[in-house]
Formats: structure tokens, sequence, C-alpha cells
């Protein structure tokens, strides 16, 4: 295990202070040259050396004819060539003293046949110098603290806090937009490919160590080495929350069992208790992995497991209530005291029970500062899960009655929603306990834009608020369960 | 649970390995979890039917007669058990049915105290190529493979993991006070799930591990009814 990420072979993978690319070229279409061209506009500050056998400048940047002809030995060669000229290209990086490479190409293991060959020379080339490798048949990493990304997919939002492991290229390129959407993104992300010299686990230490990451998040087809997953999981958990979406297929083949345990531990039964065993979230769809890792970043851990729900009619409530009870979330009664507070802000009709039903104030941006800090603070609260409704509508109404006129409309209601949002953040910050927004709205709506903006989580419908409220009591289950094992 | 390595497992190992048979015995099997800690049902081997009818008398009526041999993995199906023995002469009967059912390959026939309760558990072991050993606990008994309800841990692990594992059964519930009977004993639950566990770490020629069905008494105790060890089919070292 690693404490310091600087001690980690990935290290200058993922923090290249230069980097060599092959099969960039001047044809737009190429792969390599997408990719050049992604990490170029991503701002990569290190030094791009492209390596081409026939041209002199690459994108503008100057051309070396061989690797044998570079001014240095980069921190790392990003391979995107032919298969057929992957390994020989390899050793005459390991022969540069090279010593860190992501091979983004296919045609090996993947294949079968002589694939498998080709894979196990890629080995041995690797061994020999001793080379770090991710991939190959993968899309690389993407470090947006460092500006690198030898993907494909252009990024262009701000570093996150998500760190992913991925046995699909895909969960890491098309989940940028989909995560900057959300007001979070990644770390550092990896696609591991084929996982010839360098697996998920060796991946997943490494963003145990990494300072950027505050959650790490796992797409797994199959884990090879599963003790040492279930070791180091359990290692990282206690300081850093895993989740993880599992989705079969792997290599957990048996020979035909003799016994009825044998003849019951499919897959999906094993990875499901293993992952509880070493405190790993199982997440059941890619939505709802990253549904969670974004409120392990963004919001504080709850200090137990009891929910208030405040909503302003019964409906929302009421779902809400259902979706609790199904996932087997306590609501507690408020106590004396807020129902006393809130007794002053709540009309007669409201509902002072849990969830509690504040229903239409005149104010509603009151419905989202005053009413949740009275009620977070109750004793019995530990987590508020709190209908963020303020559609634009109701605030262009309630301006335009103070007066405010249509040519400044649209920033006052933005000023408005941001302010708001920043209320919540005010409130999760003081009181340090977490604070689930949820409604039917969407990103449509400019309040929930502010919500995102100002890095607090937002969930389309009560099921999904919940799902994630149940991953953070659980997490905190898990923590108790790995501390006091190793206390005893 | 001995401190002192007990040997009983290391000489049943030993000579199934050397028959070349592809599990042992219930007989043995359980002989090897009682080494362990597990608790299991009283039993004696009888090869005739006096000696049959003198170990139902030491047990006590109501009797279960099973035929014994490694070979005899899967015996409900095959009339190879008479339960709810009750006399000296059901006792003849059985075992004569018994013998002639199986053939004549047979180590003898197993007379055991017959366990009644309401609640049956299953707990086993499996290898899997990535994780190593895994033990499983389930919803036991007949319906065990209709239901699924089963929880995985890989081994080794502690008491609180086993607690824990317990807790992930959907029918944890039936582990409570329960139709007039007791709770189970959790901590004999808790024991027995980590005992499989360090079995499975002791020896790699055990590839496979069935209790089913592991019966909760009404009294809340437990005791290993049925059991299969498998120590065929794989490379044992």
């Amino acid at each position: 295990m690693i404490d310091n990420i600087e001690q980690s072979r990935l290290f200058p993978i993922t923090n290249p202070r230069s980097l060599a690319i092959f099969g960039a070229s001047n044809n737009y279409s190429s792969m390599g040259t997408i990719i050049l061209k992604a990490l170029m506009a991503g701002k990569y500050e290190g030094t791009i050396f492209p390596v081409h056998p026939k041209e002199d400048k690459v994108q503008g940047l100057t051309a070396y004819r061989q690797v044998a002809d570079l001014p240095e030995a980069p921190d790392l060669a990003v391979v995107v060539l032919p298969t057929k000229i992957v390994c020989e290209t390899l050793a005459a990086c390991g022969e540069k003293g090279i010593r860190h490479v992501i091979v983004i190409s296919g045609g090996f293991k993947e294949v079968g046949g002589d694939g498998v060959a080709r894979q196990e020379e890629m080995v041995r080339i690797a061994d020999q110098y001793n080379m770090t490798l991710i991939g190959p048949n993968c899309l690389g990493v993407a470090n947006t603290h460092h500006r690198l990304n030898t993907t494909p997919h252009r990024f262009y939002g701000d570093p996150g806090f998500i760190g992913l492991v991925s046995q699909s290229g895909s969960f890491v390129t098309q989940m940028f937009a989909y995560l900057h959407n959300l007001g979070a993104g990644f770390s550092t992300a990896f696609s591991i490919g084929n996982e010839a010299n360098t697996d998920l686990v060796d991946c997943l230490e490494y963003l145990g160590a990494c300072p950027n990451t505050k959650v790490i998040a796992l797409y797994i087809e199959g884990i090879r080495r599963g003790r040492k997953f279930v070791e180091t999981a359990r290692r990282i958990v206690p300081h850093k929350p895993i989740v993880a979406l599992y989705v079969g297929g792997s290599e957990t083949g048996k020979k035909a069992a003799l016994s009825h345990t044998g003849a019951l531990s499919g897959p999906d039964e094993l990875y499901d208790g293993i992952f509880r065993q070493c405190g790993v979230i199982r997440a059941y769809s890619i939505i709802e992995l990253f549904d969670i890792c974004i409120a392990f970043g963004q919001l504080p851990a709850p200090g137990g497991d009891r929910v208030f729900v405040q909503t302003h009619s019964g409906g929302p409530g009421a779902v809400a209530a259902d979706a609790c009870g199904r996932a087997g979330i306590r609501l507690p009664e408020p106590s004396k005291s807020t129902r006393e507070k809130l007794a002053d802000m709540i009309p007669a009709t409201g509902s002072i029970k849990n969830p509690i039903d504040v229903t239409f104030t005149k104010d509603m941006p009151q419905f989202l500062s005053d009413l949740p800090r009275a009620i977070i603070q109750d004793p019995a609260c530990d987590i508020l899960m709190l209908y963020f409704y303020l559609p634009a509508e109701m605030v262009k109404r309630m301006l335009l009655s103070m007066g405010v006129g249509r040519d400044e409309m649209d920033q006052k209601v933005r000023e408005i929603g941001d302010s708001v949002a920043g209320i919540v953040k005010g409130i999760i910050r003081d009181t340090g306990k977490p604070i689930v927004c949820f409604s039917y709205h969407n990103r449509e709506e400019v309040a929930v834009r502010s919500l995102a903006a100002s890095g607090i989580p937002f969930y389309q419908g009560p099921e999904r608020a919940v799902r994630v409220i149940s991953a953070m009591i659980l997490h905190r289950s898990f923590k108790r369960k790995i501390e006091e094992q190793a206390a005893t | 649970m001995p401190e002192v390595p007990d040997t009983t497992t290391a000489v049943i190992m030993d000579s199934a390995k050397q028959k070349g048979m592809p599990a042992l015995s219930e007989y043995d099997a359980k002989k090897v979890l009682s080494s362990y800690g597990i608790p299991v049902t009283r039993e004696y081997l009888a090869d005739s039917a006096d000696a049959a009818i003198s170990a139902a008398r030491k047990i006590g009526y109501p009797v279960v007669l099973k035929a014994c041999a490694p070979h005899l993995m899967h015996k409900s199906d095959n009339g190879l058990v008479a339960l709810g023995v009750n006399t000296d002469a059901d006792v003849q009967d059985a075992f004569a049915h018994i013998c002639e059912k199986a053939g004549g390959t047979i180590d003898g026939v197993l007379v055991q105290e017959m366990i009644d309760g309401k609640r049956e558990l299953v707990v086993g072991m499996t290898r899997d190529p990535q994780f190593g050993p895994c033990v499983m606990l389930g919803l036991g008994g007949v319906m065990t493979e209709i239901f699924r309800d089963t929880v995985f841990r890989m081994a080794p692990f502690d008491a609180v993991e086993a607690a824990d594992m317990t807790a992930q059964l959907r029918s944890k519930k039936m582990l409570d006070a329960f139709r007039g009977e007791a709770p189970a004993n959790r901590d004999m639950l808790y024991q027995t799930l980590t005992a499989v566990a360090r079995m499975a770490m002791d020896w790699d020629g055990i590839r496979e591990i069935d209790i089913n069905p592991l019966i909760v008494s009404p009294d809340g105790g437990l005791k290993a009814v049925d059991a299969l060890i498998v120590t065929g089919g794989g490379s044992d070292d």
C-alpha cells in the first residue's frame, strides 16, 4: 500500500512532464491525431514529442522520425499505432529509456488467436525494460488536475474529485460532459483495457493515495486479482468511499460443481458478498454510480442514519417517505423545540411531522433557507432530504410584484437561484450535516443549475436521492465494521 | 475450538486421497466438521441390523437411517434415507431396505438422532478462480435453490464479518424467536461460518462443502444434519 502518490509507479503516467505520441499525423481522421488534438485542446502543459516516420511537423509541433531521435527520454509514451508495429516500438522506447507507456492500440488478447501471443510479447518487453504499461486496447488516462487527457474525447471542464477505474473506455470519455453538467468531474480516470501489465487493483491503490480523489468509482466486468482487491479496498474504505458497478460477464467460470454451494455461487452473488466484505458500495447502473459518487464528494458524511424530509406539499412528501421506507430508512419525529420553531414559520395547514410538509409559503426563498436551517438543527436529524422546488416562473411572479422590470428579470432570477444555492451550501457548511436536494425538475430550471454550479448534489426524483442516502448510511456502517475488525 | 490441531481431518483426508474418492462419506464429513467445533448430529455407523438397533437404543427413538458411502452425494432422491424410525422392528426393516436399494457398495448404514426444528439453513464453501475459497450462508432445506437466499464471503473472516453476513440474509428474521421456538444461537452460527472458512484455508484438498440442512432446533441450538465434503475434481497439494 502506498501512502504518498509520488511513490506510485503510476505517477509518471498520470503526471508526465513530457510525453511522446506515436500514431499522430497531419491526417485529421486518424485516431492518433484525434488524441493529440484532444490533448492540445485540453491545454496539456508538458512537452509533446510527436514521433512520425515522414513528417517534420505534426499539428504544428516538431516531429521526430524515430524514438531514438528524441532529445530526451520523456516520462510517458502514448502508442496509437497499427497492431503489428506496437511491440517493436515498445522495444525502441525501452532502449531510449522510456519507462511508462500507454498502449491505445487493440488487436491483442481481446481478439484471441495471434493476439494472445502478441500480448505475451508485449508483457515480455515491458518486463525487460521495467516498464509500467497501461492497456493495450484502452483509451488511457485523464488527469484533469494535470491537464492530461490521452483519450480521443476532448475535455474542457474543471478539475474534479471522482477517481475512476474502468474496464470500458466509454465510461471515461462519455462521462466528461455528463459529469460536467452535474457540477462534478474526474480527478483521474483510467481506462485499463486488457490489463496486460497494470490492472484494476494497481489503479485502485493509486486512487486511494491520490489527494485530488475524494471518492473512487469502479466499472467492473471481472476482477483478476480477487484477493488483492479485497485487501486493497479494505485499506482504502475507512478514509475514502469506493462505489462499484459490476455487470457480470466475468472470468469466474467454474467447473461443474458437485455441491449445492458450488451451483449457487454465481459471480453476481459472490461479488455482492465480497463487495460488502471489503466495504465497497455496489451501484446497479452508471447513473446510480455517479449519483452516489457526487454525494460522497460534495457532502459531509452523516453522523447517523436518521433522515428528515422537508416538502411543501403532501404528494412529494408521501412519495419520499415511501422511498425511504422501502430502503429501510427511519424518519424520526421532530423534537419539541423544532416543532416550536417551525410553528412560527409554517401555516396552520402544514404538518410538523416527518415528512415535514411546510405548505406553500408566500416567501419562496424562505422555504429553502430558514426552514431547512431550523429543521436540520434537530438533534434527531442526521440527513435532510430537501424538496428543492424553485421554479423560475414563480420567482418571476414574485419579482414582478416587487417591481422588478422585465429587462433585468432573467438576471435577477439567476441571482435568486445562486443566492438560494449559496444559502443551502452555507447550512451544510455550518451544521456539517448533508442536505440531499431533490424534485422532479431538471437542469432546464435555472435554480437547479445554480445548485450544480455551487457544488451541491441534486437528484431528479426521491428514489435517486434515497439510493444516495442509503449509500451514505451503508458506507458509515462499512467503515465502522472495518474499524471494529481492525481493533479486535 | 481445539487449539491443538486435531489429527482427525488429516487422517480422513489422507485416506480419501489414497482411495481417490470424489467426496467424503457423510460419517467422515461430520467427523471433520466436529473437529472444527461445528455441532453435528449424534450418530453411529452400523454394519448390521443388530448394530443399528443397538445404536438406535443408545441415541433414543425416533432415529434416522441413511446409506453411508463416499459416492452417495445426494441420498434422499434415491430412497436411501429413512426418517422418523420409531421401533427396533422398524430399524430392522429400514436397514434391510436401504442395503437392498444401495446395492452393496456402502460403508454401512448411518443411524442418527432425528432433529426437529422448523428452521433450516445451509452453510457451504466453494472455490472461485479469482477470490479463492468463499463461504456461503443461505436459507436451507429443499427450497434452497428455489429462493436462492444466499450470502457469500471470501475466507478467512472473523465473527464480526459472520454477523454482517447473517444480517445480509433476506430471511434473517427466522433467526429471531419463531413460532414458539427460541432465537437461534447466533454465536454458534458465527463460529460455524468462521470454522468452515478456516477449514477451507487449512485444506486445499477440500474443494467444496455443503452443510444442508443446518437445523435450528426449538431451543435455538444448531446442528449439521447432513454434510458433504467434496475432495475430488481439483488439484490438491
